[in-house]
């Protein structure tokens, strides 16, 4: 049997984080604000206190980064938002 | 008209007169404009992303509508289960409906607020009554409602 040159393989292996992205939820005069904070709270299992301060954020700034992460997570959170009638975005994490 | 929470978690609502309960009866089918306004509003863009515009459209906007409408047909249920009393109409909203009539609530106030073009200004104006222009009892509909949805939220607090 003929000898078969098996040409050497090279692997690398890449390892690193994906890029992380941004939830936002944008403010809304019509969507009232106890309503906004019992959302955050079931979607993204946010305490009271925390749930009231991303409201109050969105409310005075017009927009609150309320989870950061991958973008599986990221899309499945908009959509739960959006299922609350709430503005909700992601976007790409600035880096650094 | 009187808001009770009952012993089972219940809200009920009872000596409803007949103005009021005729906007409880125009709730699902406020919910269910189909203004493109309304439209936009409901399902809008997760991102600049085209692509991702694209299969949001395809995937999850039929999910979101399944969603509301499910819950528009809770609320439509509990309605028919009006009953009619000497001192007006009363209801109740179990527990497990509370979700279903805060969606529906929501998908109201915020389909009155599009076909009207209001905006934070219009919604915190004082209501002056007034049979000849809409537009008042349009902003009536959003605060009754909107009062409702506060009792909701309360009671899941």
């Amino acid at each position: 049997m003929p000898a078969i040159d098996i040409p050497e393989a090279e692997t690398r292996e890449k390892t690193g984080l994906a890029a992380p992205w941004n939830v936002i939820v944008h403010n809304d005069p019509v969507n009232l604000m106890s309503y906004v904070a019992l959302a955050f709270r079931k979607v993204l299992g946010f305490s009271k206190d925390k749930a009231q301060k991303h409201m109050l954020e969105v409310h005075h700034k017009g927009r609150s980064i309320v989870w950061t992460g991958g973008r599986e997570k990221a899309e499945f959170y908009v959509q739960q938002l959006h299922s609350h009638l709430l503005l909700a975005t992601l976007e790409p994490a600035p880096e650094g | 008209m009187k808001f009770v929470a009952t012993k089972e978690g219940a809200l009920a609502l009872e000596e409803i007169p007949p103005v009021l309960f005729g906007l409880l009866q125009a709730i699902p089918l406020r919910a269910a404009s189909e203004d493109p306004r309304v439209e936009s509003r409901f399902y809008p863009a997760p991102a600049l992303d085209a692509l991702l515009v694209e299969d949001w459209k395809s995937f999850v906007r039929p999910e979101l509508q399944e969603t509301f409408l499910s819950a528009r047909e809770v609320v439509l249920a509990d309605l028919c289960g009006t009953l009619e009393t000497e001192g007006g109409f009363s209801m109740k909203i179990p527990p497990n409906h509370m979700d279903p009539w805060l969606s529906t609530l929501n998908q109201a106030r915020l389909a009155i607020a599009e076909e009207n073009h209001f905006g934070e200004k219009d919604l915190s104006e004082e209501i002056v009554p007034d049979s000849s222009d809409p537009r008042p009892l349009a902003l009536f509909q959003i605060s009754f409602y909107g009062f409702l949805q506060e009792c909701l939220v309360k009671m899941q607090d």
